[in-house]
């Protein structure tokens, strides 16, 4: 056979692809582990046993494996804290060690978790499933876990867990008072008691001497200055340091010393990092109005119409499309015809007696009474009665009306 | 591979030109199949059948070309399971890119791949054009026929290409770091005289980067810039062969002396099928001699695969161990202190600082010198280069030779410049742009809570 070449090269060459070719395998082995290698796996395993231990194998086996999330479309919130925390809202590991503990049933009965998921009360990055990262501890996610340890980092004062209040302020930001939330509820109170809206505008109103606190929260770190504090250079710390003594921060401000207890400042602080810009669908915001509002004489001529002689009318539905003049109902429609005149009318546009029309009525009437104002025979002998009184109560007005004013 | 498909039986001569196979033949059962399996081998047409030993050698291209060709198919090889998985909305980019880094198999890995990728292709096509310069490669070496100045000018705006690839891919994840840089990248190009602010419009589909940008910026990304550099390299390939291959390999066609070899009494054509039993002989000159020359297959596939899998190799390697950044998702009302273009662009960011300055009244616009009269001039030279280079054609495809010294010097010297201050943007430079040694701390970034 021909030689097929003098290269001097193929003796090193094939070397080096053979070399080559090792190192991509164990570079494929490296990534397929980098991608496997995770703790959750650990605290899955461990909780397997746990459940197997108490409550038997059979209840282990049917525990979810992998990742595991709470997708909330609404808040755009995929959590996988339960990737970890699988006992969240399985009963019996009430006093066991995090991540294995269960959650407090209360919080969860008005929050439910496929509503809120974790991390909307919790903080945190709800995409990661890696303890550190999930728990907001890394560089570039702004909103860490508002834990107990970082309430002792900040040597809170009162409840060690309050920082967690911060984020029941993003819906309840509205309320007066909030059940459970005791710092917030403290902070509310010493904005009312020492007068903040003096000089600052705070949802909305206030006054102009200080700057608008409505969303002080959104103000990033960056625009503080931090060169007169010392301790942990975080928003928070700055905010506290400057409710306890506002000139020590910031020179000639005109802002006074208003001598607050460690634990008013940090809630107050709370409470003011808690006023942000946030983007929640409106069935999240507390005391939002559920209805369309109405004025006040609107809802006085409703309460006058219910008590009045055609309250039977208002409550029954009727007024819904029907005015009775004669018993001063006023329907917001007026679709039908004023039923003042009906016990006249029936007879006149169906040719029939009431007692009939409303035992076989015909037209709308006949689909209004089978769906969605359905009467008992005793109801619809009340509804006969109530016309006919409404009828005398018209002809008896249609009399006076007619008599001369200077008659009697 | 002793597979063979299934086939018709040959009862029937086939028609000429018909194949008969319903997929490829892998042994040809005709003389015909066997030329056409060779004719229509694209890869052996992209190699010459014999090559040069001085052109295969490490220590001359040292492969730079194959490695940027490597990394860019690795960057279209990574970016295909990124876009499934990326979604180009100012809403969902940011959470997209999120769920790539923490919930999808090898997400990270693949994401890391391809930024690992985009950023060592960017070093590789730079160093491939420095040691275009530095042999002068870009010269006619034996002359007739040749347009090797045609194909530096294809290089320069290949480079281009890669660098305004790279730019496009960093607006992508929708963070601070995107978003930013790409503020800074397109702030430089509004100051262009005259038509900046319409540049910049047309860059970024509006007057501030958003939704139109996005979506500008990801069709540029993943449609049309890709297809332009793939025909750019296909037609930079094409032309490299018709210019007789590297330069260095025409350091043998210049011998004063050409040697005659002897008869190379086996070299045949019969795969081609038209001549067998009747072999043509050829006397092989110079370029084809047998002490100067390798045949391609398999010393230069073997070459070429150590290259192109050696990069494949160091990507995914490097990928397992550097982690992508995402910083905060974008806010138009933050800045980040300091905000920084990409890299790439930092030598560019730094010359805007370094000639933004006030004499009396007179405030002179650095971003107009530093962004684009420096940087075109620049770019017009080197991309006439070729036309202004009068040495001789003897000193084509030679490394630093004594009659270029002058103009390597001058372009070593820039080269430095260019790298001096991409070091200072990238490296020195810390809150309020200011000068921070790499032994002093950066004074800490505060935080919410």
């Amino acid at each position: 056979m021909e030689k097929r070449t003098n290269s001097p090269y193929p003796a090193v060459d094939r070397v080096v692809m053979a070399l080559i070719g090792v190192v991509l395998v164990i570079g494929t082995g490296l990534f397929v582990w980098a991608d496997r290698e995770h703790d959750w796996r650990y605290y899955q395993f461990e909780f397997r046993r746990q459940v197997a231990e108490k409550f038997g194998a059979d209840k282990a086996v049917i525990l979810p494996h992998g990742v595991q999330q709470i997708w909330v479309a609404d808040l755009g919130r995929a959590d996988r804290c339960i990737t970890c925390h699988q006992a969240t809202s399985y009963p019996g590991f009430e006093n066991a060690e995090q991540p294995w503990r269960t959650h407090p049933v209360e919080p969860l009965k008005t929050h439910p978790l496929e509503d809120y998921g974790c991390t909307s009360c919790h903080g945190g990055q709800g995409w990661a499933i890696d303890t550190a990262a999930a728990h907001g501890e890394v560089a570039h996610w702004e909103e860490p876990l508002l834990s107990r340890s970082l309430g002792e980092a900040y040597t809170l004062a009162g409840d060690k867990n309050a920082l967690l209040q911060m984020n029941c302020n993003a819906c309840h930001r509205y309320d007066r008072e909030t059940k459970g939330a005791g710092a917030i509820n403290l902070a509310k109170q010493m904005v009312n008691e020492k007068g903040c809206r003096a000089c600052h505008v705070i949802n909305g109103f206030g006054g102009t001497i200080g700057p608008d606190l409505t969303e002080v929260g959104e103000k990033p770190p960056e625009q503080y200055d931090f060169s007169r504090l010392s301790g942990q250079r975080t928003t928070f710390a700055w905010h506290v340091a400057h409710l306890k003594d506002p000139r020590a921060l910031t020179e000639g401000t005109v802002m006074p010393n208003f001598n607050f207890s460690t634990e008013q400042a940090q809630s107050l602080a709370m409470l003011m990092l808690s006023w942000r810009r946030y983007d929640l669908p409106s069935r999240y915001v507390a005391g939002a109005p559920r209805t369309d509002p109405r004025s006040a004489e609107e809802l006085a001529a409703e309460a006058a119409m219910k008590t009045g002689p055609g309250g039977w009318f208002v409550q029954t539905g009727c007024f819904v499309c029907h005015s009775v003049a004669a018993l001063g109902v006023k329907s917001p429609a007026q679709i039908g015809p004023d039923l003042s005149t009906a016990v006249e009318d029936v007879q006149s546009r169906f040719g029939m007696t009431l007692d009939t029309f409303l035992a076989n009525p015909t037209g709308t009437m006949s689909v209004v009474l089978s769906r969605q104002i359905i009467l008992t025979p005793e109801q619809k002998q009340t509804a006969i009665q109530k016309l006919r009184e409404a009828f005398a109560e018209h002809q008896r007005q249609r009399g006076a009306a007619a008599t001369p004013a200077g008659s009697h | 591979m002793a597979m063979r498909l299934p086939s018709f039986s040959r009862t029937k001569p086939e028609a000429p030109g018909v194949h008969v196979d319903r997929l490829w033949s892998f042994r040809p059962q005709s003389d015909r199949e066997a030329g056409d399996a060779i004719v229509s081998n694209f890869l052996l047409h992209w190699f010459p059948a014999k090559i040069s030993k001085a052109s295969m050698a490490w220590s001359y291209s040292f492969w730079l070309g194959t490695i940027s060709a490597a990394l860019f198919f690795l960057l279209i090889l990574s970016g295909l399971p990124l876009l499934f998985l990326y979604v180009p909305s100012v809403e969902r980019a940011y959470q997209s890119v999120k769920d790539i880094e923490f919930v999808v198999t090898f997400g990270s890995w693949i994401r890391a791949v391809h930024r690992i990728g985009a950023h060592l292709m960017v070093i590789a096509v730079v160093l491939h054009l420095v040691r275009v310069f530095l042999t002068g490669a870009y010269k006619n070496g034996v002359g007739r026929g040749q347009h090797r100045e045609q194909n530096w000018v294809i290089g320069v705006v290949m480079l281009l290409t890669t660098l305004f690839l790279s730019f496009t891919g960093y607006l992508l994840p929708w963070d601070q770091l995107a978003f930013w840089a790409v503020t800074v990248g397109t702030n430089i190009a509004s100051s262009i005289p005259g038509v900046g602010p319409q540049v910049r419009e047309l860059l970024i589909g509006g007057r501030t980067i958003e939704q139109a940008t996005l979506i500008r910026f990801y069709v540029l990304h993943i449609v049309v810039l890709p297809l332009l550099l793939g025909v750019l390299f296909a037609y930079h390939m094409w032309r490299v062969r018709k210019d007789g291959g590297l330069a260095r390999s025409d350091r043998e066609g210049l011998l004063a002396q050409p040697r005659v070899t002897e008869v190379v009494a086996t070299k045949t054509y019969t795969l081609l099928g038209v001549a067998r039993g009747a072999a043509p002989t050829v006397t092989a000159r110079t370029l084809e001699a047998a002490d100067t020359t390798v045949n391609a297959v398999p010393d230069l596939v073997r070459r070429a695969a150590i290259a192109i899998l050696g990069t494949i190799a160091l990507v995914s390697i490097m990928s397992v161990f550097i982690a992508s950044p995402l910083e905060e998702p974008a806010n138009a009302l933050i800045t980040p202190n300091p905000a920084k273009a990409p890299w790439y662009f930092l030598w560019l960011q730094e010359i805007v600082t370094d000639t933004t300055f006030t004499v009396g009244s007179v405030t002179v616009n650095g971003a107009f010198v530093g962004g684009v009269l420096l940087p075109g001039f620049l770019l017009t030279v080197l991309t006439l280069w070729p036309w202004l280079d009068r040495s001789a054609a003897a000193v084509t495809g030679l490394w630093l030779p004594r009659e270029r010294r002058t103009q390597n010097l001058v372009f070593f010297l820039l080269i430095l410049a260019v790298l001096g201050l991409t070091f200072i943007g990238m490296v020195l430079r810390g809150p309020y742009w200011n000068i921070y040694w790499p032994w002093e701390a950066w004074s800490d970034i505060p935080t919410r809570i």
